[in-house]
């Protein structure tokens, strides 16, 4: 496949069943797993959570935590350690395209949860706001 | 933004789908302002005379458009009195639904959980104070720090305001009544906060997520009731968010700037009042949204020493006054029984009594249970057993304090205060009392009435986001924290009276799906419970207290 004008692929990870779908695509879709991006995006803690009163955890905690995670979901799906995973924090829309340029990558996968009507319209859609708001292709993997 | 304001829209109506039903059962039993509606307006209402006004000018038209359609309707329904008026020869006192709701929630769980209140306090304070903790396990925060956010939230102008109105008007017979519903509040609480531990959400960055909304919509699923428990969950965020404007927010506002009039003169009514309500707004605003730790941490992290602060200039005026304590406390026993005719009689009494306990420890609620949610531990049935200890402090201790003062002052029925007394201004009068003895104190009260107010505000719009989060995603939780700015402002300005009553429904109907909803999962937490003290009492714990 080379029809992709730049080879870093971008995909969006939030360990569900479609996000993983998403990881399955990418890798057929690359030869080196050195061109896979993984972004995690967290959400920015409320200054009440008990957790930031009492300083127990904070942004460092969160992130050491999420990319262990993410190199064990990397693991489980049968990536290599080449791979590259970054956790971002922020509105997961934004954090993803933002990444995006950063890396200059040719292609987001990107995968839509499927949600419908009232949930649709008051959680909206992370893929839908990737769509808009990328400078380069996306794929939307419809759920199934 | 198109989402936000679809999300907006949403919320307008599902109000409107959720109280129009309320709406039409209502229609004979309408114009009741009883008894408990009286506690509910204490909260609001306690500066009530000098600035109550003809509905003027748009606030007025909101006002009284709000007391016509939803607060007169959902009065009607949520403090529904069986005709108990009947009982007391007067058509303004009755024992309220919500409050007979509240006190059966509390019976049933002390009940069902055989006295965990009593059982298990000597093991709530060891956890507390940290000896079973162990790094590694789930969670945020220490059983002390989240049972001490916890508290941030429910200690408030309800310990010091509402129990001086709750003796000034239902005399000293009201304190045995809050003791009692404290003491058995705790069941609640336990029963609440261990759910909240067991179907809270953990998150792939060591965050967790807790609160009735979970436990509803989660536990009932499991039940086999998964559109119930949705329907409750859902009912639940809404009442919430409500009660966080109301009792989290305007309530403490104005209160809070009651007790200031008293000694800053030019934040009397007819000078800048207002200026103290943007000085509020800009402190809350520059947290919840501006995000600064320093403040919320400091503001939540002084509470307890407030708090110990408090219960010793108490006890000082008690030891002054030693020789009165042992009389006091046969006044209040005598007087919980047979009270005078004059301060509604026996039931009336006692609905006092309990309403503000429910007000003050929120048992039952469901608002504790997302911060003990926080807590760092494997055993969601230990947090409960530490959350229990919330109401025990909130209102056997604190609550108790307040009112011992006021009847050992005699400030319950000094002519002197009689107007305090009518005019509902609690927060004056637990000041007066306390300047009796201590002259300076005032001042030291007003501190403390602040910083409680402002602690109380934080907590609470934590309460709010998590359920506008919940209900509408995090992106959008912008819009809920700006309008709780803005309520913050309008509570130093305006008293609209059915605006506030309406929101401390709110807080009060929180209980019909959460006591609801704990029913019906109280058989889980029976097992969990059961199966948490044999291993305790085999000493199984111990060992792995001594492995730490």
């Amino acid at each position: 496949m080379n029809w992709l004008p730049r080879k870093n692929i971008l995909v969006p990870v939030d360990f569900s069943d479609d996000s993983r779908a998403g990881l399955q695509t990418a890798r057929e879709m690359i030869k080196d797993p050195a061109h896979l991006h993984v972004i995690h995006v967290l959400p920015i803690m409320e200054v009440a959570d008990p957790g930031v009163i009492w300083d127990t955890i904070d942004d460092q905690s969160r992130r050491e935590h999420a990319e262990k995670a993410l190199r064990q979901e990397m693991c489980e799906q049968g990536f290599d350690d080449e791979v590259h995973i970054v956790v971002r924090f922020g509105d997961p829309g934004h954090e993803i395209v933002a990444y995006a340029e950063e890396i200059e990558a040719g292609l987001i996968v990107v995968s839509s949860h499927g949600r419908t009507g009232l949930r649709h319209l008051l959680l909206g859609s992370v893929a839908e706001r990737v769509v808009r708001l990328a400078r380069c292709a996306v794929l939307v993997l419809k759920h199934t | 933004m198109r989402n936000a304001r679809a999300s907006a829209l949403f919320f307008v109506v599902l109000l409107g789908l959720v109280f129009s039903g309320d709406a039409r059962a209502q229609q004979p039993a309408d114009s009741r302002p009883p008894e408990a509606t009286a506690t509910a307006d204490e909260k609001g209402q306690v500066d009530g005379t000098e600035r109550e006004e003809e509905p003027t000018g748009w606030m007025g038209k909101v006002d009284a458009f709000f007391g016509e359609w939803l607060v007169k309707p959902l009065n009607a329904v949520l403090f529904f009195d069986f005709g108990t008026s009947w009982f007391f020869n007067d058509e303004k006192k009755s024992v309220p639904f919500l409050v007979v709701w509240l006190l059966f929630g509390a019976i049933f769980f002390t009940i069902r959980m055989r006295f965990i209140n009593v059982r298990g306090f000597w093991h709530a304070i060891r956890l507390t104070k940290g000896d079973y903790d162990k790094s590694g396990e789930t969670g945020e925060v220490s059983h002390f720090q989240a049972l001490s956010s916890a508290l941030s939230a429910t200690i408030g102008l309800g310990n010091i305001a509402g129990v001086a109105i709750a003796v000034g008007w239902g005399g000293p017979g009201a304190i045995f009544w809050l003791i009692l519903a404290g003491f058995l509040g705790m069941s609640s609480k336990f029963a609440e906060c261990t759910l909240g531990q067991m179907y809270r959400k953990v998150d792939r960055d060591g965050t967790v997520s807790g609160g009735p909304m979970h436990y509803l919509s989660d536990g009932l699923a499991e039940l086999g009731w998964p559109r119930l428990g949705m329907v409750l969950a859902v009912l639940f965020t809404i009442l919430c968010m409500g009660a966080s404007f109301g009792g989290g927010c305007v309530f403490q506002v104005s209160q809070s700037l009651n007790s200031l009039q008293e000694q800053v003169s030019w934040l009397e009514d007819d000078q800048f009042p207002w200026l103290y309500g943007l000085v509020m707004a800009i402190l809350a605003g520059v947290v919840i949204i501006g995000g600064i730790r320093r403040i919320a941490a400091t503001a939540e992290k002084i509470v307890p020493t407030m708090c110990i602060l408090y219960v010793a200039a108490a006890a000082y005026i008690l030891i002054v006054h030693r020789a009165e304590i042992l009389p006091a406390f046969g006044l209040i026993l005598e007087s919980a029984f047979t009270p005078e005719a004059a301060r509604g009689g026996f039931l009336g009494v006692m609905v006092i009594g309990i309403t503000r306990a429910g007000f003050s420890n929120e048992a039952g609620i469901g608002s504790a249970p997302i911060a003990h949610a926080a807590a760092q531990t494997d055993e969601p049935v230990s947090e409960g057993i530490v959350a229990a200890l919330g109401p025990f402090i909130d209102t056997i201790v604190i609550c108790t304090m307040t009112g011992l003062v006021m009847v050992v002052t005699h400030a319950y029925n000094n002519p002197a205060y009689e107007q305090l007394r009518v005019d509902k201004k609690g927060a004056a009068l637990t000041s007066n009392a306390f300047a009796e003895t201590i002259s300076w104190f005032p001042w030291v009260l007003s501190f403390a009435v602040v910083l409680f107010a402002f602690s109380t505000m934080i907590s609470w719009s934590y309460y709010g986001e998590r359920c506008w989060s919940y209900l509408f995603g995090r992106r959008t939780s912008m819009i809920y924290k700006l309008i709780f700015i803005g309520f913050v402002f309008l509570g130093s300005i305006v008293a609209p009276k059915s605006l506030l009553l309406f929101s401390d429904l709110m807080l009060f109907s929180m209980a019909l799906p959460n006591i609801f909803g704990v029913l019906l999962l109280s058989g889980k937490v029976r097992r969990q419970l059961d199966e948490y003290w044999q291993r305790y009492k085999k000493g199984e714990l111990e060992w792995k207290r001594q492995k730490r």
